[in-house]
């Protein structure tokens, strides 16, 4: 149930950007998501419904985007899908995680 | 027309930029700080008695709670420095709480800082505390099927603890299921089996983490 803390910090480092840009009302803000985060989107949705109350972006549309996880292989560079640590081709434990760990806020619509 | 504004920035930023303060913070002063996260019950609390009293580096413990201080008055019976975070129905520990408590620390007295993060396999793993190193706590009445069920903290988790090893020949547990599973999700973590009860496995792990706690101070 980490997803208030998340809408927390989405609603106040959002706030914190219309402040200082003097931003109208906000009807959708975008996240991407990583599959490795755990997070639930049904939850996110609903903290936000309720998070949102009296901010800037009360009543906004909140879009997720939901990446899966994707690994390569820093020695032959082959990538793959799903959590396998070693990789799929050569074996070797010298990987890096291409994506499915994002956690970001990607953008904002603003009303002129 | 609404207009667009990207803004491609962490959704955690305010908390990864504490996180941050508070390595630098801990890189200065040469003191470890290790992250214990495992389900309430794994042992977590009864591990850092047993490390604290056979350790000879200069411990300290933040104990992170829904409620109660418990943890921390057990702690403190061990003679070592314990400080009290209850997160009032949180489900984890977050860098700003962990910089608070820390301000009521002497940190020029300290080799490591044991974090014991709130009882919960999930929300812990995501936060970045300011740790050199997140620890996976499993025991064995959970089961040997947890680290693919949480992949998660297992795959991040620079060593994984199995714990209650006492208990595999009353209840049975299959091992190779278990460090199978962790190995297939992070080679590299350091693994080992302990028992808070009996002791055994527990002197490896002090030495282990001495072993870091003099890589730190290089």
């Amino acid at each position: 149930m980490h997803e208030f803390s998340l809408i927390e910090a989405v609603i106040d480092s959002i706030e914190e950007r219309s402040r200082e840009g003097s931003w109208g009302r906000i009807t959708k803000v975008t996240l991407k998501i990583g599959e490795m985060r755990q997070v639930i989107p049904e939850i996110l949705q609903f903290s936000f419904s309720v998070a949102s109350k009296g901010s800037s972006m009360e009543g906004a549309e909140l879009v997720i985007i939901e990446l899966a996880l994707e690994k390569r292989c820093r020695s032959c560079g082959n990538s793959w899908k799903g959590s396998a640590s070693r990789c799929t081709s050569c074996g070797s434990d010298d990987t890096e995680t291409v994506s499915g760990m994002e956690l970001e806020i990607e953008s904002v619509e603003v009303e002129e | 027309m609404p207009r667009r504004i990207s803004i491609r920035q962490s959704v955690m930023a305010a908390d990864e930029k504490i996180a941050g303060l508070l390595r630098r913070k801990l890189s200065e002063k040469k003191i470890l700080m290790l992250n214990l996260i495992g389900s309430p019950g794994a042992g977590k609390t009864a591990l850092l008695e047993a490390t604290l009293k056979g350790a000879r580096f200069r411990s300290a413990v933040i104990e992170g709670d829904i409620a109660t201080s418990r943890d921390a008055d057990r702690i403190a019976r061990t003679g070592t420095r314990a400080v009290q975070i209850n997160t009032r129905g949180g489900c984890h520990l977050e860098s700003h709480l962990v910089q608070k408590a820390m301000e009521e620390l002497d940190l020029d007295g300290l080799d490591v800082i044991f974090i014991e993060n709130v009882g919960n396999l999930v929300c812990p793993a995501e936060f970045d505390l300011g740790e050199d190193m997140k620890v996976a706590v499993s025991s064995v009445p959970e089961g040997p099927d947890k680290p693919l069920k949480y992949p998660h903290l297992f795959s991040r988790a620079g060593a994984v603890l199995l714990t209650k090893v006492d208990l595999v020949r009353h209840i049975g547990f299959d091992r190779g299921l278990f460090w199978g599973d962790v190995e297939g999700l992070n080679p590299l973590a350091r693994k080992l089996e302990v028992s808070s009860l009996d002791g055994s496995g527990i002197q490896e792990w002090i030495d282990l983490v001495e072993k870091w706690v003099g890589e730190k101070r290089k």
